[in-house]
């Protein structure tokens, strides 16, 4: 689905500023897949989402999205966007129209579709992230900053893309609102068949939701594996600035001490169950 | 896509121009941009171009920077060049159909595209190896004898490092909301100028609001922080004249000399 061999990109080149923020990177991504991309900050996360959609355009190495090769001169760039759909960090910040429906209809209306469909979506979406109707004919200025982020991703959904990357949505959200958005992405991401890429720094959101993940150090690609394979590098993950989930430490914390617990355990409900069974108790659901 | 707009073009250094004052930096590129007007004839010119080169290779800058802020007012040039060229009166040295070339028009030409160069080329190099907040601070100190007149030195060059200060900001931002909207298909390079206009909308809004947002939230902090103004407030930084500002000023003081006695010597040329 999406394969980058070989990607560098340096910015300001020959400047005085020169920076890399990739350095040579190889990776393929399936589709269907829920990726969770991980790094400390300045690490090229952004740097290398943003290429996915041909908003950079790698220095050197080639990207295929879709069997479409970014930079020749056949892929229509326009049209990879409407596939490789992007939130980009505070997303909140773009919107421009009168009405919430009005903004979220933008990237529809940019394709060109009829006005029928567009409303359609529009509904559609706004229904899914969780904003009520009578949101949609307000100013998206007079919205709670949560309610903004929700009309910004609705935005981007409403292309239906098969592919969603989110930088980190969650930012600036109460945990509240935080949990409400992971929940739509995950069950978006199973409803509608979306590949996604979950930017976060949060370990623990990224445990629950992915399937894969990415570490990313210093513009390199540290580790792509399943979740488990890579908090199992906890020592790692620490060494460049990253982290295990905190319920992960408890658990480990608690198995050295003589409790008597499996490894691997990522996520509280994993958690919850293992103590569950450990005691005795009967599992009631949680969240 | 944005980045190539260089505006506070400032090209760190160490070099001995680099640490000059800023005060003596500004009073000098002023000198030197009468003086290129002052000049009558080609030895002059000579001379500024040899103590020009002679400071660019002191300031480490690499030409390329120096040359780059040339661009914009290369068309500028030819064109001032072209008329000069053509429009002024005297002894004909060369006439096809309605054009006609006159001996003073070349030299008029070529005088005016010197003194255009250099003077481009002495602010740029100004620039280059000052930072702007150097360049305000120093600008704040050359007016602080206006106060008496009644000019607000402190509120003015505050305003010019924020104004700077915010350039390369909303340059981040636009570039960041122009990403966002093109993510969603945004089209900015097709159409006729009202489509183009009409697809400016979507950044402009955002961009405005988050400028306004910014300056808000700035002015709070400032508050904050108990910023009351210029008044008797002391700085980190003193300026401080030393003695490479002397220096400075004695080899420009000997440019000056040098380009009176070429003028004094082989006369005007025209």
């Amino acid at each position: 689905m999406i394969k980058l061999e070989d990607v560098s990109y340096v910015y300001m080149q020959g400047g005085p500023f020169e920076k890399t923020a990739l350095d040579h990177i190889s990776l393929e991504i399936h589709k269907g897949e829920f990726i969770g991309l991980i790094g400390h900050t300045g690490s090229g996360k952004s740097t290398l989402i943003q290429m996915l959609n041909g908003l950079l355009k790698p220095t050197s190495g080639t990207i295929t999205v879709n069997g479409k090769v970014l930079g020749e001169k056949s892929t229509n760039l326009q049209q990879l966007r409407f596939e490789v759909g992007l939130v980009m960090q505070y997303p909140e910040y773009q919107l421009f129209e009168e009405t919430v429906a009005k903004d979220i209809a933008y990237g529809p209306s940019n394709m060109g579709l009829p006005k029928e469909e567009i409303a359609e979506r529009v509904a559609y979406v706004a229904n899914m992230v969780g904003l009520s109707p009578e949101l949609l004919e307000k100013s998206p200025f007079d919205l709670s900053g949560g309610q903004k982020r929700r009309v910004a991703i609705a935005g981007v959904l409403a292309m239906e893309p098969k592919v969603l990357i989110l930088d980190e949505p969650t930012a600036g959200l109460d945990p509240a609102g935080r949990d409400e958005i992971l929940c739509k992405i995950k069950d978006m991401h199973e409803r509608m068949d979306m590949t996604v890429i979950l930017v976060s720094h949060s370990m623990e959101d990224v445990a629950k939701l992915a399937d894969r993940i990415l570490v990313m150090n210093h513009g390199k690609v540290e580790m792509l594996d399943k979740t488990a394979a890579v908090f199992r590098q906890g020592k790692r993950l620490t060494e460049i600035g990253l982290n295990i989930p905190q319920i992960t430490q408890v658990m480990d914390g608690l198995r050295e001490n003589g409790v008597n617990l499996g490894e691997g355990i990522y996520t509280v409900e994993d958690a919850y169950r293992q103590l569950c069974d450990l005691m005795n108790l009967k599992e009631q659901p949680i969240c | 896509m944005l980045k190539d707009i260089t505006l506070g073009q400032y090209f760190p250094g160490s070099s001995v121009i680099h640490r000059l004052d800023p005060r003596t930096k500004i009073l000098l590129v002023l000198c030197y941009i009468v003086l290129t007007f002052l000049i009558e004839n080609f030895i002059g010119y000579l001379l500024l171009a040899a103590f020009t080169v002679g400071c660019i290779l002191v300031s480490k800058v690499p030409p390329k920077f120096v040359l780059k802020g040339l661009k914009p007012i290369l068309v500028f040039v030819v064109i001032t060049g072209l008329f000069n060229l053509f429009l002024t009166r005297g002894d004909v040295v060369f006439s096809w159909w309605i054009f006609s070339i006159t001996r003073q028009g070349i030299y008029f030409a070529a005088f005016m595209v010197l003194r255009l160069v250099f003077l481009m080329v002495g602010t740029s190099l100004l620039t280059l190896t000052t930072s702007p907040i150097a360049l305000t601070d120093g600008m704040e100190r050359l007016l602080r004898p206006l106060r008496k007149v009644g000019v607000p030195a402190h509120e003015l060059a505050m305003m010019m490092s924020i104004a700077l200060r915010f350039i390369p900001i909303l340059m981040e931002e636009t570039d960041k909301i122009m990403k966002a909207q093109s993510a969603r298909g945004a089209d900015f390079e097709s159409g006729n100028i009202l489509r183009r206009a009409k697809a400016m909308v979507p950044i402009l809004v955002p961009l405005f609001i988050s400028a306004f947002r910014r300056a808000d939230e700035l002015a709070t902090a400032m508050e904050c922080r108990c910023y009351r103004g210029g008044e008797n407030r002391t700085r980190f930084k003193e300026l401080l004249y030393g003695k490479k500002d002397l220096g400075a000023g004695i080899s420009f003081l000997a440019l000056v000399a040098l380009v009176f006695a070429a003028n004094f010597l082989f006369g005007k040329v025209i």
